[in-house]
């Protein structure tokens, strides 16, 4: 349903996002997993065609017959929010505190078409669908009344208002409490029609995603269904970073990967991960490309 | 020896003024007895004064000497509160905290420099807990010079100690990475010589694969220095493997309290329960 | 990184550059006596040595400028210094206890000032104390105290609630420890907006007082005065009116481009938003 072909995004020299392709199925929910930098979320802007001045895609992605890159705005405009919508990370500030919830879920609709008065009552049935108590009382309410929790939900609303056919989270989870993250991931596998869904945070995607691609420098390292990848990484920055995330009993010392993740344009060439990799050799100064059926790595010196 | 919330366990120091009471390796260090915390939110009404906000309820927590004690809760459970009160950034509405057997209620900052020399804090976000317009020299000395000690060349010694190159010194916090900012805040917290670390959430904002180089340092100078850790988190499963014993908030309240392990295995409250279920682990998939 | 300096903070420092210029050149050269009486040399038109022409008393327009100009900065620097001196310690004493008496005192006699007009201010201090530049200096001074105490309190609020404050509390800093190592080195860049900003205001006040002769005494030369001399030629001698309009109008530009630059240059947050447009 959605196919990226070699999507590179680039802020005038630096490549931060480097030949990613992907696709999504339709009910298909695929995880996206980087740490900062990886160039994780400007792969998601540039499917929304939200880049910010100054930085370009390069590629093709295609959702159906739609095409979302090179197509300009006014066509990407009408795509958004009823094809492809996006819930941000942070709920307070991606909605507009002057105004009802209820209002801002019924102004999706009516910017595609829906008339006024239909829209006001999909948009209390979708503050339904979201789980939110009480709907009717909430459509009323301002942003800042809300919880943090009940704020995303809304914005899940806003999302789901036009019946997409994929939805992208960037965080969705990260600014709420463990506990509200739960509901809100199950929310999530039960509504979205189609999910890329974008975090740092492994145990997050293995709660929701079947699918997984790992990303590092701008480049999707390793990819493949999520079990696999979890319980037998190739690459060796999966390898790492599933080991850093395991966090053993006390007293024991925690795998570590060595250095930090360099700032953008500063990766390597060849492997973007081999000034981190302690099986780095001389191969690795030659970009590895990404090999495999179903689960793929770009390693040189693969784990078992 | 755990000691539920409310209700001190009999081997807890009974009487205020034997603070130093037990073996002074063992004894209590940090006491909160029936703390509470009210804040009063701005006025809306000319006639009423402003709502009164329970931020804290009757909080009682002991941590001993040599004891890596950990803090669990999400926000608005209080967490925040509890750590600015213990470290005397904030005094409370009603109750007790001793540091050391000494009262820490209305003391003016002149009378505090005993704790300050002897409990430092790293705090969650080192980009912003980091002056952005001073070097990483003065950064690491202020502890130091705010105390009237010599620098010397403590700073150097520091850095090393945290794995830092001294050259690090003349440059400014943004030219670090997350992980090494944490480790200029480390290094900082460490320049008096502390008895007590206090860490507020000091992996939150860092990328996974740094977490563990950070936890591990820290194990590390809590080991080598002997160190008192209070450690505040609001994933108990970091808490599990830093900590030994652990007080859970919900509330305002300590709900429960015990070795972390025993809390990790078996939880007693049910919103101990409802928090372990909620984490998400990568066991779910495998 | 590289360094995008934006058009208006080019243009800006080029513009007070020259007025800069212009003061220092006339300490040790001028075309021509400013204050030299020339009855021959009346209304002489420019050229011949007079750039510029000459005023009814036959002085050369040139030089007054340049030595205004001198007048000018002198104005500014001082009513700027006092404003700056008093309004920034006050501010940042109002912003580092925001719930004290002392702030709430500080913040409604600032209201009081502010709501004062600075020209009345100067008139009335000149007809007690006699008109002159130093009095003038000082009015436009006080009644610029309160602008800077507000932006400095607003910028010490925003500083006060940062970690780094609380990390800096922790180590034991006190009070006047964090305000000279934290908060000023903070808040350092808006004050330095608002002096260029409240440059411009003070050339234009001194102007305004000497057109209305509560400012600089003759024959001190002075872009004010010389406008208010050349009012009555307005019509048969425009020329006398437009060069010290000119450099009024350019400096106040000049120092008001250089304010929004720095506002701009120096506040990461603005510029960021220009990075990501």
């Amino acid at each position: 349903m959605l196919s990226v072909e070699g999507l590179s995004v680039s802020a005038e020299s630096v490549r931060l996002v480097r030949e990613v392709s992907f696709a999504i199925a339709p009910g298909e929910r695929v995880g996206l997993i980087g740490e900062s930098g990886s160039g994780k979320s400007l792969t998601a802007l540039a499917l929304m065609g939200l880049l910010p001045e100054g930085v370009t895609a390069t590629g093709t992605a295609r959702l159906r017959e739609h095409d979302l890159l090179g197509v300009p705005e006014g066509r990407l405009k009408r795509l958004r929010g009823r094809d492809v919508s996006m819930v941000f990370q942070e709920p307070m500030t991606a909605l507009n505190p002057l105004m009802r919830v209820g209002a801002q879920v019924a102004e999706v609709m009516t910017l595609h078409g829906e008339p006024a008065a239909r829209a006001r009552e999909r948009a209390v049935e979708l503050l339904d669908r979201v789980r939110l108590p009480r709907p009717g009382q909430i459509a009323r309410a301002y942003p800042h009344q809300l919880s943090g929790g009940q704020r995303q939900r809304v914005m899940l609303a806003i999302a789901l208002a036009n019946e997409p056919d994929l939805l992208i989270c960037d965080e969705p989870t990260t600014a709420l409490d463990v506990t509200v993250q739960k509901q809100m991931l199950e929310l999530i596998a039960e509504v979205a029609p189609a999910l890329l869904f974008i975090t740092h945070d492994l145990a997050v995607v293995a709660s929701i995603c079947e699918r997984v691609l790992v990303m590092y420098g701008g480049r999707v390292v390793e990819t493949g269904p999520i079990r696999e990848v979890f319980a037998r990484p190739r690459h060796r920055y999966t390898e790492g970073l599933l080991a850093a995330s395991r966090l053993t009993p006390r007293g024991t010392r925690l795998p570590t990967i060595q250095g930090s993740v360099p700032p953008a344009g500063r990766f390597p060439d060849g492997c973007v991960f081999r000034n981190r990799c302690p099986q780095a050799g001389p191969a690795c100064e030659t970009e590895p490309t990404l090999t495999g059926d179903g689960h793929a790595f770009a390693c040189w010196h693969p784990g078992a | 020896m755990p000691s539920h919330a409310g209700t001190p366990a009999p081997d807890a120091v009974p009487d205020a003024d034997s603070g130093l009471a037990g073996s002074p390796e063992t004894g209590p260090l940090i006491e909160a007895r029936d703390v509470t915390r009210v804040y009063r939110r701005p006025r809306t009404s000319l006639t009423r004064p402003g709502e009164a906000v329970h931020a804290l309820n009757g909080v009682s927590l002991t941590v001993r000497r040599g004891e890596r004690f950990g803090i669990v809760g999400e926000s608005g459970s209080g967490k925040s509160t509890l750590l600015r009160l213990l470290c005397a950034l904030d005094q409370p509405t009603s109750g007790v905290i001793r540091f050391d057997g000494q009262d820490l209620a209305g003391r003016s900052e002149r009378r505090l420099r005993f704790l300050r020399r002897s409990l430092q804090i790293v705090f969650q976000d080192p980009m912003s807990s980091l002056d952005p317009r001073m070097r990483v020299r003065d950064l690491v000395a202020e502890p130091l010079v705010a105390l009237g000690e010599p620098v010397g060349g403590r700073v150097a010694d520091l850095l090393d100690e945290v794995g830092l190159p001294a050259s690090a010194a003349d440059r400014y916090p943004h030219q670090f990475s997350g992980g090494q900012r944490q480790r200029i805040a480390i290094a900082r917290a460490l320049a008096p010589r502390p008895k007590v670390l206090v860490a507020d959430e000091p992996v939150s904002a860092l990328d996974v694969s740094v977490r563990g180089q950070i936890l591990n340092l820290l194990a590390d100078l809590v080991d080598e220095l002997g160190l008192t850790l209070v450690f505040v988190s609001h994933d108990l499963s970091v808490v599990r493997h830093v900590c030994e014993t652990v007080a859970v908030m919900n509330g305002g309240e300590i709900v429960e309290t015990g070795p972390v392990d025993d809390v990790w295995a078996a939880p007693r409250h049910p919103y101990t329960r409802t928090l372990l279920e909620a984490v998400p682990t990568l066991e779910d998939v495998l | 990184m590289r360094l995008r300096v934006n058009a208006g903070l080019v243009a800006g420092a080029v513009l007070v550059g020259l007025v800069v210029l212009a003061a220092l050149v006339s300490f040790v050269w001028t075309p021509h006596d400013p204050t030299l009486v020339d009855a021959a040399g009346k209304l002489r038109d420019p050229g011949d040595g007079y750039l510029l022409g000459a005023d009814k008393f036959g002085r050369d327009t040139l030089s007054q400028l340049m030595v205004g100009a001198r007048t000018t900065l002198y104005v500014g620097i001082v009513a700027v210094g006092i404003a700056a001196l008093l309004g920034t310690p006050l501010g940042v004493i109002a912003g580092m206890t925001p719930y004290g008496w002392l702030s709430e005192l500080v913040m409604r006699v600032n209201d009081l000032v502010f709501a004062f007009p600075a020209l009345l201010l100067a008139v009335m201090l000149g007809a007690v104390y006699g008109a002159g530049t130093l009095t003038a200096m000082i009015a436009i001074g006080v009644a610029t105290v309160p602008a800077f105490a507000r932006v400095a309190r607003a910028a010490t609020l925003q500083v006060m609630v940062t970690d780094y404050i609380l990390a800096a509390r922790a180590a034991g800093r006190r009070g006047t420890a964090i305000a000279f190592r934290h908060v000023l080195p903070n808040i350092g860049s808006m004050l330095i907006v608002q002096a260029s900003v409240s440059f411009a205001i003070a050339i234009l006040a001194e102007a305004a007082l000497s057109f209305l002769g509560f400012g600089t005494r003759p024959p001190t030369p002075s872009w004010g005065r010389m406008l208010q001399e050349s009012q009555e030629l307005l019509f048969s001698t425009p020329r006398l009116a437009l060069w010290p309009g000119l450099a009024i109008a350019l400096a106040v530009l000049g120092f008001n481009l250089l304010g929004d630059g720095l506002r701009d240059h120096l506040d990461p947050k603005l510029r960021r938003i220009r990075a990501e447009r």
